[in-house]
């Protein structure tokens, strides 16, 4: 921070103003708003994103017994699968367009937050 | 205590706690650059909110360098964005301006003096001193914030400082 001209005196009577500042509630005032925002954002991000792919996965007819088939027998029950009705090739590319555009959704407000 | 770095990449990570310990360590300064820039405190102190909440959303961009620049010059953007927005009603109005600060008798004259010479000068020149002279950005951060040429910067500054000291030299006498 290099300035041409000295102007320390200037500078400190300045300064001297700004520390007769009380906070008064200020700090609160800045900050509550950001706490109420941060207390809806993440739950309402995260559950339409887990709704998403959830309502995704749903879709996928053959997933859950590939997962079954894939995991060793004496670590899952399986009597209570109900039945599939789709098969994955004839899953909709509606719901992964869904899923996709919800996550990109999410992934553009988190990083515009944070930006 | 913990630098102003070390919060603000703690806050970028978002932890709320390290960025209210910025906003009591800097609200005094942006505070006072919101006020010298409009002359009305409620609408300075609802820019210098704005301000802290810009930089709430943007601490993530914050590369460095000193913290109070750095929010001197969001809050200088948003008053630029206000002044847009609505045209000035009412001119500088001293009496509010000192009536919001708790200062003894005494520091309320130097405060008034320092208001009024301050008052005196170009909107130019104010703004320039008002950034390098009081809220302590460089002359290239201030080029930087302003748009204008950094010798034009400088320039403004240098006179100002100069009728600034003038005012006040002859308010002493008076």
């Amino acid at each position: 921070m290099q300035n041409d001209e000295p102007y320390t005196d200037l500078t400190a009577l300045f300064e001297a103003q700004d520390a007769a500042f009380a906070d008064d509630g200020f700090t609160d005032r800045v900050m509550t708003p950001i706490r109420r925002r941060a207390s809806w954002r993440s739950p309402l991000l995260f559950g339409a994103g887990g709704i998403g792919v959830g309502a995704a996965l749903s879709q996928i007819g053959g997933l859950w017994r590939a997962v079954v088939d894939w995991l060793p027998e004496s670590t899952v029950q399986v009597g209570g699968v109900p039945d599939v009705s789709l098969e994955l090739g004839a899953l909709s590319p509606l719901w992964f367009a869904a899923a996709g555009i919800m996550a990109v959704c999410c992934l553009a407000i988190l990083v515009s937050e944070r930006a | 205590m913990r630098s102003d770095q070390d919060l603000a990449a703690e806050a970028a990570a978002g932890d709320e706690a390290a960025f209210e310990t910025l906003v009591r360590r800097h609200q005094a300064a942006v505070r006072g650059l919101t006020r010298r820039l409009t002359g009305r405190p409620v609408e300075a102190d609802d820019l210098a909110q704005s301000a802290f909440l810009t930089a709430w959303r943007k601490i993530g961009s914050y590369r460095g360098g000193a913290f109070k620049s750095w929010l001197c010059t969001i809050a200088y953007r948003e008053f630029l964005q206000a002044r847009r927005r609505h045209k000035p009603e009412v001119e500088f109005d001293e009496s509010t301006h000192i009536i919001a600060f708790d200062l003894s008798a005494a520091r309320m004259a130097d405060r008034l003096d320092l208001d009024r010479a301050l008052k005196q000068l170009p909107e130019n020149q104010r703004i320039c001193v008002v950034l390098c002279v009081a809220a302590g950005l460089s002359h290239s951060e201030a080029s930087r914030a302003t748009g204008w040429p950094l010798g034009t910067v400088k320039s403004y500054v240098n006179r100002g400082v100069a009728a600034l000291r003038q005012h006040l030299a002859a308010e002493d006498v008076a």
